[in-house]
């Protein structure tokens, strides 16, 4: 599904150069959900991104479903974005005086899909987040998790092959962070990819597959055990 | 299409979020471009060609004749009426009319106890109505030069004193005297009126009645805007004779020369009229004729004015401040939505599906900013023409100036929006939706 090789990515500023990534390779599989985790600064949101397309590299080969993403141009980067990558984001990034309705409809908009393919894929993708009576408020007027649960609802619709979710429970009490974990754990079931971005151990521990990344490499690449052994023990540390 | 309509519509929401900012650029702009539009208006009336299918054959031909040898080789703007005379001797030209300008009081012969309404008079010949493509509505022009107590109406006139457009047949009266009423002339205004631009009245309006020349001198009607007299003859007495006879000079003369060579024909006439008037003792000053054309007439007559020309050129500038000033406004607006434009492109809309939402805007904008700048310009040309009272007639706009004062301020709109907007869609994707 996603292989990268030798990846680096650098900051540069007028004074200083950061290396964010250096030599990353990753191979993840279709269906896989795993885990990014490392400590902040240590450059797992920036792979995240340049996973999504969002970030551009400096060195190194990034394939998506085969297809190599490098020297692709700004319109099939945008396409492949939109029809094969759903993103979750830590603060939702929903549009604040669009509906629910109008924020879903948004990705399948630049999708192409007519006025009813793309009332079917919203009303599916509500009804799987348990939101269908509130496709005409606006976000201000839901919880920050039901929020995250449009933003899921959105990423979705199109019907992506891989869920990059960045802290996507970082803004939300442990309650609501469970329900949205339970639903990306869904949508996994269902066979679609998640990647997702997490400083929370009980969260990454839910992926069957744990990522670490410290200072820009990529440290472990681990199946993670069962929820039930003690967290200690899991991380190995 | 119900693509397109919602683009307008969330153009229409990018209002509601930001609107004092968002009117403020609007103003702006349309302040620019309302007071361009009402300069730009004046400039292009002033420089318009009238008849662009016939410019180029009609001619404004001048002898150095006069009284005296004084040694100028500058000929009289206007003519006398022997020198008319003299010109109109050859057939060459296809139409020859000469005229002026004149004033006077008319009423309906059935109203003397009605004050008589202020008329503006052309005292004029045949041709004039050929020469300038004057189109007529009832009835039509004399059969011929000579003097008679005929006239021809405007269709404003015709409806002032009758209340309608055809009175062919009726009778009005010209100061003591009872005209019959032969032609009523359609809407009609030659702008700029350069057949009058040798008197400085290119802007003025067109006439109320039309009456023959001929006529004009044996009332005793003179030219308003400009008579020269180069003898001892009083000219206030016994009209008809001196002033055909004498050095009384009133008249402007306008032939139409259809090829290049009969221009050179007439030339040549022109050369032989004075040289036989010469011959004769009558031309003592220098030969120094002249024969310019209609589209030269302004430049030659230096009746250009000068400062509608800087307030044009004060106003593009004006202008282009104004576009800086809405662009940086409009900037601030677009760079304030940077995180939505980011979060678009994240979404999958291409920078070529952001530009179609840009280009909404511009639409939505360039409306806005239209009707706006129409007002202002509406505005604007009522302080000029209060402040120039002789450019009354030169602000009129026809569909054609419209449509373009709405490209104008649909480029302007573009120009204001696209910068910005493009700034506002470029860069770290990652950075703009943090």
């Amino acid at each position: 599904m996603i292989t990268i090789n030798n990846l680096s990515k650098i900051f540069r500023t007028e004074l200083i150069e950061t290396h964010a990534l250096r030599d990353i390779n990753l191979h993840i599989e279709e269906g896989d959900f795993a885990a990014l985790t490392g400590p902040s600064g240590s450059g797992k949101s920036t792979l995240l991104n340049i996973l999504g397309t969002l970030e551009s590299f400096d060195s190194g080969e990034y394939f998506l479903d085969g297809q190599p993403v490098q020297g692709l141009s700004d319109a099939a980067l945008s396409r492949l974005r939109n029809e094969k990558i759903g993103f979750i984001f830590q603060s939702f990034n929903l549009i604040k005086d669009f509906s629910i309705y109008d924020n879903i409809e948004l990705p399948l908009r630049y999708r192409g899909f007519n006025a009813k393919e793309r009332k079917q894929r919203i009303e599916e993708a509500l009804e799987l987040v348990g939101l269908q009576a509130r496709s005409s408020y606006l976000p201000g007027q839901l919880s920050g998790g039901q929020q995250q649960r449009v933003a899921i609802a959105r990423a979705i619709a199109g019907k992506p092959r891989i869920l990059l979710a960045d802290e996507p429970t970082g803004n939300l009490d442990s309650l609501m962070a469970r329900q949205v974990m339970e639903l990306l754990q869904q949508i996994n079931e269902q066979g679609c990819t998640v990647l997702m971005v997490t400083h929370d151990p009980d969260q990454a521990r839910r992926a069957a597959r744990h990522i670490q990344i410290v200072d820009g490499q990529l440290h472990d690449s681990t199946l993670y055990q069962p929820l039930s052994q003690p967290l200690a023990e899991t991380l190995g540390d | 299409m119900e693509r397109i309509t919602h683009e307008l519509m969330l153009a229409l929401r990018g209002i509601k979020r930001a609107p004092a900012p968002y009117f403020l650029t609007i103003l702006i702009l349309s302040l620019g471009l309302g007071i361009f539009f009402s300069n730009a208006t004046l400039y292009y009336w002033l420089n318009n060609d009238p008849l662009p299918h016939k410019s180029h054959t009609l001619f404004f031909p001048q002898i150095n004749a006069g009284a005296h040898e004084d040694g100028s080789r500058e000929p009289h703007r206007i003519l006398s009426y022997r020198d008319v005379q003299l010109l109109s001797t050859s057939d060459i030209p296809s139409a020859k009319a000469a005229m002026f300008q004149s004033a006077g009081y008319a009423r309906l012969p059935s109203a003397e106890q009605r004050s008589p309404t202020p008329v503006h008079l052309r005292a004029t010949q045949r041709d004039f109505f050929t020469l300038f493509d004057v189109p007529f509505l009832h009835g039509g022009r004399w059969p011929d030069d000579a003097a008679r107590l005929e006239i021809i109406l405007s269709k404003a006139s015709a409806e002032r004193f009758f209340g309608e457009t055809n009175v062919v047949g009726e009778t009005l009266q010209l100061g003591n005297e009872l005209f019959k009423i032969i032609g009523v002339l359609d809407d009609w205004a030659l702008l700029p009126r350069l057949y009058d631009v040798q008197a400085g009245n290119g802007a003025a309006e067109t006439a109320d009645i039309y009456l023959p020349w001929e006529t004009a001198y044996d009332l005793s009607i003179k030219s308003n805007t400009r008579t020269r007299s180069e003898d001892n003859r009083n000219y206030n007495e016994n009209f008809a004779v001196n002033g055909r006879e004498g050095y009384f000079f009133q008249s402007q003369f306008w032939v139409q020369l259809d090829t290049p060579e009969q221009q050179a024909a007439y030339e040549q006439f022109m050369q032989q009229v004075v040289q036989s008037e010469k011959e004769a003792g009558r031309h003592p000053r220098p030969s120094a004729n002249r024969l310019t054309n209609m589209s030269n007439i302004a430049e030659a007559f230096d009746a250009r004015n000068r400062q509608l020309d800087v307030f044009a050129l004060v106003s593009l500038l004006f202008l282009i401040v104004c576009l800086f000033n809405a662009s940086h406004l409009s900037l601030n607006r677009y760079l304030a939505s940077q995180y939505e434009f980011g979060l678009r492109r994240a979404l999958g809309a291409s920078r070529g599906q952001l530009q179609k939402q840009i280009l909404a805007d511009v639409l939505v904008s360039a409306t806005i900013a239209f009707v706006f700048s129409l007002l202002v310009a509406a505005g604007a040309t009522k302080l000029i023409t209060t402040l120039l009272p002789s450019t009354r007639t030169l602000t009129s706009w026809n569909i054609e100036m419209v449509a373009v004062m709405a490209l104008i301020a649909l480029i302007a709109s573009y120009v204001v929006t696209v910068y910005p907007a493009i700034r506002a869609s470029f860069g770290s994707l990652s950075r703009q939706i943090k």
